[in-house]
């Protein structure tokens, strides 16, 4: 239960879904503050040209004026995501990895990210790669001291391909019935909400996008806050397993899945006690 | 090769016995389970425990007749073709060439729930039939209902007289007529007072939210998360391949949670639908199976333009 209650705390990688830039800036203005408060560095990533020379995609409002010096950088996304046609998902962990402890070395708690980043997915190959790189990066900030606030235009993306990239954070303020997040340093994934037809699609891509397991070949699905799964779900996990050459071990409280997992004979997936 | 009655018969030879004494009982069970014996044929017996005893005090002490622990009040039949084919599936690749059961239900069966353990008997005719499957089921004229043993004729292809003649039973219906036709189970009394909960065009996550806001712990919680489960398919399934609208309606008694589902719909086309696992991709089956095994009474009901899934958790026997 300890380990469950440590995964469900919010560690600070929110996806926000966005059709109202009044509520994003003072969402950003909260989270920055947070930041602040907290002694960490603040990126605000901005695909608008942050020296001034060119208009910025929307005024920086949910800045600070009051800010230690030095403690809130203003960051033009060409600059931070700058690796081809679409983000490169390794690399660019590996990039804000540096600027973290960067930060660090610097005197900082670690590196809070406000970032709209819209522009960055607009094709299906941009979504797939930045839907992985927010499964890697989601499991470095687990591990280390870095937070984001993930901002998307639902107005520009759409549900599908917000929803497709909400999913894979810990927080969101997207409608989606489940989240699949890191949930320990390690290689265990927490699994939260409600899977049901609505969104067997959804989850089967987020899981596609999920790092496989570690050597023992167990992809650990800690499911304490999974109100609810199907069978059409275990019998995709069973699916994913087997043709992965792993096992998935669904730890959950409930009684159903196990009883599911029983009637439906699956091999590849078992139902533990939520621990 | 096959023995006895059911020698030169393919796939699942299904009898009833309906006799009026224990003494009637014994005549025709004894030398149908000794013969199975006799023939080297795994030979076993599901009866209630006072049944059970009766036969064991005729059988000789080594003969090598398996009890089986009798269907209880709250099995499943859903559950029971489950358990049967594990065992009927592992004597067969043990290389049994017939297998003989001699079963009974238990009385509660012939109350509230009895629609679903009649829509069991006629499927016997169905889902054994890939099995070498000798099937004696025995019905006690002194406390079986009329109308019970009018489906027992029914769904049953052949019936024992108490002389041990076999004769075919001239009310069977074959299993795809008889499934088919609108059964009325008996109406919970809880379902003559105003529901709890009354949703129209339900999300499945409303529905499940409903199901789980109406849990007041009375219930274990493996009886509640099943009931949700059960509620979620069976709304997913009215909203897929139903018709509008789609009603919810929840009651909620001192021992028991009923939830009825309908639509505009006239159900599935699957004559078997809940009772075994869809063959290929019958829609909505493996969900109506799941519920089957779910709950702790399902029924389907048609009507002029309304199909009626009918949900409980708790204890379904209303009627004693």
């Amino acid at each position: 239960m300890i380990d469950q209650a440590r995964a469900d705390q919010a560690y600070g990688h929110v996806c926000w879904s966005s059709d109202d830039p009044a509520a994003f800036d003072s969402r950003a203005r909260e989270f920055v503050d947070e930041g602040l408060a907290a002694g960490e560095r603040v990126w605000y990533v901005t695909a608008g040209d942050p020296t001034g020379r060119a208009a910025p995609r929307r005024p920086l409002a949910g800045l600070p004026a009051d800010a230690p010096p030095g403690a809130v950088q203003v960051v033009a996304l060409a600059q931070t995501y700058r690796r081809g046609p679409r983000v490169d998902p390794s690399a660019q962990v590996d990039a804000y990895a540096s600027v973290t402890e960067a930060a660090l070395a610097a005197g900082y708690t670690g590196l809070r990210v406000v970032a709209d980043v819209t522009p960055l997915v607009r094709t299906p190959a941009q979504l797939d790669a930045f839907a992985r790189y927010e499964h890697l990066v989601d499991r470095y900030m687990r591990a280390r001291p870095m937070s984001a606030l993930c901002a998307y235009d639902r107005r520009e993306l759409g549900d599908r391909a917000v929803a497709e990239l909400a999913c894979l954070h810990p927080e969101t303020n997207a409608p989606v019935l489940f989240r699949l997040f890191a949930a320990d340093p390690g290689r265990a994934y927490a699994l939260t909400g409600e899977l049901d037809p609505s969104n067997h699609e959804l989850f089967r891509q987020a899981l596609s996008r999920v790092d496989p397991p570690g050597p023992d070949g167990r992809l650990v699905l800690r499911a304490a806050g999974l109100r609810y799964i199907d069978h059409r779900c275990l019998l995709h996990l069973d699916d994913h397993a087997r043709r992965h050459g792993l096992t998935v071990e669904l730890r959950t409280a409930g009684t159903a899945a196990a009883h599911l997992v029983e009637l439906l004979g699956l091999s590849r997936v078992r139902v533990a006690g939520a621990r | 090769m096959r023995t006895g009655a059911a020698a030169g018969h393919q796939g699942c030879y299904h009898e009833a016995v309906c006799y009026g004494s224990d003494e009637e009982l014994l005549a025709v069970v004894r030398p149908f389970l000794l013969d199975g014996v006799s023939a080297g044929e795994p030979t076993m017996v599901a009866l209630g425990e006072r049944t059970a005893a009766l036969v064991r005090a005729v059988l000789p002490g080594n003969v090598p007749v398996s009890f089986l622990a009798p269907v209880a009040p709250d099995t499943r039949p859903t559950v029971a073709i489950r358990a049967y084919r594990r065992i009927l599936d592992t004597l067969v690749a043990d290389g049994a060439r017939q297998i003989r059961v001699l079963g009974e239900l238990h009385p509660m069966a012939f109350g509230a729930t009895w629609d679903w353990w009649a829509r069991y008997e006629a499927a016997m005719n169905r889902v054994y039939d890939e099995y070498p499957l000798w099937s004696v089921c025995a019905y006690d004229l002194r406390a079986t209902p009329a109308a019970v043993l009018a489906d027992v004729a029914r769904t049953h292809p052949r019936l024992v007289t108490v002389g041990g003649r076999r004769l075919p039973s001239p009310g069977y219906r074959d299993p795809v007529e008889y499934l088919a036709e609108p059964r009325l189970a008996p109406v919970d009394p809880l379902q003559l007072t105003p529901p709890v909960v009354e949703l129209l065009d339900p999300t499945p996550v409303q529905a499940r939210a409903a199901v789980s806001a109406a849990d007041d712990g009375r219930l274990p919680v493996d009886a509640v998360e099943d009931l949700v489960m059960a509620v979620s398919e069976a709304v997913t399934n009215a909203l897929r391949h139903g018709r509008p609208p789609v009603f919810l309606r929840l009651w909620v008694g001192v021992d028991r949670t009923v939830v009825t589902v309908s639509d505009g719909g006239s159900g599935p086309l699957d004559p078997f639908a809940g009772l075994v696992p869809p063959a290929g991709d019958a829609p909505g089956g493996l969900g109506l199976w799941i519920t089957h095994q779910s709950c702790s009474h399902v029924t389907m009901e048609r009507a002029a333009g309304a199909f009626t899934l009918r949900l409980t958790a708790g204890n379904p026997h209303f009627l004693d």
